[in-house]
């Protein structure tokens, strides 16, 4: 039984670091756009409640960045290998 | 409402383009079966975990029952879980690895022959097709009951994304969106805990209101309560789900397996496996605890819940502004796509490699594998659906699954657990222990009429042991070179081996016949040892507060 060439493990792990980072960095910023932040126009949106939204937002936001610039790195270092 | 749609509708787009854009490095079937062996270990926990949660297991079924039945539903997350995970990642997962398999039946089929290889993989996938169809309706039903979306047409949009980046990009592309699944859950869902707590006082602010002021039990906040309580007997969950369903179902269910198996070395595939118990007992505060204060938001509100099964969407629905509402509906979609996506891959794998390729088609073109594995993607997926509108009738397929699983859990247990610890082992011991087993199950649940899971579990892994090792002692014993290195003893044989073989090493000694296995010595911060001893320990914590 012939085996096809397998992917390069390393580009593989690249790939997918980059593209959960940009997942998330879109995903966080449009729930953060689209989140009426000010209690006038969204009466639940009460201080305690702003402040639990905007922590989740940017730290899904911030994770994106994370992974996103994780994955470029470790796809440059992949292609070079 | 229509912001939170665009975010929905975002998630999924961004999933679809990802898979697709993700299966351009899927080459052959180790890519796309075993995810080009590449994973490492912080993928396999969030993808272990995310596996595990789904509307059936997870947000819907099991906050409506800590809705109902209060926390005795955190035993799954605080004590078999974790439980369950660690013990796997510590002692199975070596095994599987080493045996170079794709599949768990591949494993069984090595120790024990081919008929026990067909009746566990056959059985697997009717269970994992209804669980696929179950997972579409549940999804398809919530949509509609919370944002009014029609059923068919969600049912299909959900069936299309988590199909074609499954079908696409193989385990690889299930394990990324798993790891993004996984993120959403935890940072989207976990804000609605803090926001009960903030509102009804704290835990002792709900324990005072539930226990003090409208007088229900105690039981009701305890997570192994006492051998008379109706839903889950404390010893039995120790005894039935603990040690024989949990640790079945950690080492035995095909997804969680295959995950570890896409490891980029059995160190990670060890290490993902442990550590996946530190998001498995935080889910507990993402729809266990907050269930805990539902019952007073309703009460605050005026809020009628019917079904207990209802009760999360409607706490969500009521408290959650748009916005964020959206990111946690997200967050709920992923729990059941995680699931399906895991399922499916899992499905096309058993089929392939368990059936094809070792009875229907040998010796083929490794291409000729990789296409039949789309091709029997696709088909799980199609046989899925026609199942969803069998599925509406709910009682049947519960029936159907808790009888699956009677069958598969417990008489695994008992012929992995000899088969492993006892080379004496043989296959007809096997194959009658488990056929035992499973006919007790069957027996002991339809005919007895026993209701309670675990005590099935339980006394169809004993019978399967006692069958088994009376039948492995009257037959003849297996052969030496077929059983070794697949057992503890030859295990453990090697690793005291390469110990040796460092030592002597390091005190200048040559030594030339002695069995090979690398070890590596891991940071302190990543040894597996420390980890799995604070997990248990904090398990330990755990439940003697909340025991």
């Amino acid at each position: 039984m012939e085996e096809q060439k397998g992917a390069n493990p390393k580009l593989i792990v690249a790939v997918q670091m980059t593209s959960i980072g940009i997942i998330l960095i879109i995903l966080g910023i449009t729930a953060f756009i689209l989140s009426p932040l000010d209690p006038l126009v969204n009466p639940r949106m009460t201080p305690f409640i702003r402040m639990w939204s905007i922590i989740s937002n940017s730290s899904m936001t911030i994770l994106g960045v994370l992974f996103a610039i994780g994955g470029l790195i470790r796809h440059k270092q992949a292609k070079k290998v | 409402m229509s912001s939170d749609l665009i975010i929905i509708g975002m998630y999924l787009a961004l999933m679809f383009t990802a898979g697709i854009f993700f299966s351009r490095n899927i080459k052959n079937t180790a890519d796309y079966f075993l995810a080009a062996r590449s994973a490492p270990w912080f993928w396999i926990m969030g993808s272990i975990w995310a596996t595990n949660i789904g509307f059936l297991h997870g947000y819907l079924a099991h906050g409506g029952a800590a809705y109902e039945w209060g926390l005795i539903q955190a035993n799954f997350e605080w004590f078999q879980g974790p439980f369950g995970y660690v013990l796997t990642g510590l002692f199975f997962i070596a095994f599987y690895w080493r045996a170079g398999i794709f599949t768990v039946p591949h494993f069984l089929e090595r120790r024990y022959g081919s008929g026990i290889r067909v009746i566990y993989s056959v059985a697997w996938l009717i269970f994992f097709v209804i669980t696929i169809a179950a997972e579409l309706y549940l999804g398809g039903l919530f949509l509609k009951r919370l944002i009014g979306l029609p059923f068919w047409p969600t049912v299909l949009v959900l069936t299309g994304v988590v199909g074609t980046y499954t079908l696409l990009g193989g385990l690889g592309a299930a394990i990324m969106m798993e790891f993004v699944q996984f993120v959403i859950m935890m940072l989207g869902t976990m804000p609605l805990l803090f926001i009960l707590l903030n509102m009804t006082g704290g835990f002792e602010g709900i324990k005072d209101v539930l226990i003090n002021q409208w007088h229900i039990s105690d039981q009701y906040f305890s997570v192994l309560p006492d051998n008379h309580h109706p839903y889950g007997p404390g010893p039995w969950i120790i005894m039935g789900q603990c040690f024989v369903v949990t640790i079945g179902w950690c080492a035995g269910h095909q997804s969680m397996v295959q995950r570890n198996l896409g490891a980029r070395s059995l160190y990670d595939s060890k290490l993902g496996y442990i550590v996946a118990a530190v998001p498995k007992t935080l889910g507990a505060f993402l729809y266990i605890v907050p269930m805990l204060a539902a019952p007073i938001i309703f009460a605050q509100q005026g809020i009628f819940v019917e079904k207990a099964d209802a009760a999360y969407g409607k706490l969500i629905l009521n408290l959650l502004p748009a916005g964020m509402l959206g990111l946690f509906l997200a967050g709920l979609v992923s729990a059941g796509l995680s699931s399906i996506s895991s399922v499916l891959n899992s499905s096309s794998t058993m089929v392939v490699k368990d059936l094809y390729e070792r009875f229907i088609a040998k010796g083929k073109s490794d291409h000729h594998y990789f296409v039949a594995g789309r091709i029997a993607t696709f088909g799980v997926i199609v046989v899925s659906l026609l199942l969803v509108p069998v599925v509406l009738k709910v009682s049947l397929i519960m029936w159907l699954e808790q009888t699956l699983l009677a069958i598969l859990l417990g008489p695994f247990m008992g012929i992995l657990i000899l088969g492993i610890f006892w080379r004496r082992t043989n296959t007809p011991g096997s194959l009658i222990g488990y056929l035992a087993g499973s006919a007790f199950a069957i027996w002991y649940q339809q005919i007895w009429g026993q209701n309670i899971f675990f005590k099935i579990s339980w006394w169809s892994f004993v019978v399967t042991l006692v069958v088994t090792v009376i039948t492995s002692l009257l037959t003849k014993r297996p052969q030496e070179e077929k059983v070794e290195g697949l057992t503890w003893e030859s295990d453990f044989h090697a690793k005291v081996g390469a110990i040796a073989e460092r030592r002597a090493e390091s005190s200048g000694i040559k030594i030339t016949a002695m069995p090979h296995i690398k070890i590596t010595m891991p940071p302190w911060y990543l040894n597996l040892k420390y980890w799995a001893t604070v997990i248990l320990i904090s398990q330990l914590a755990l439940l003697l507060f909340f025991g």
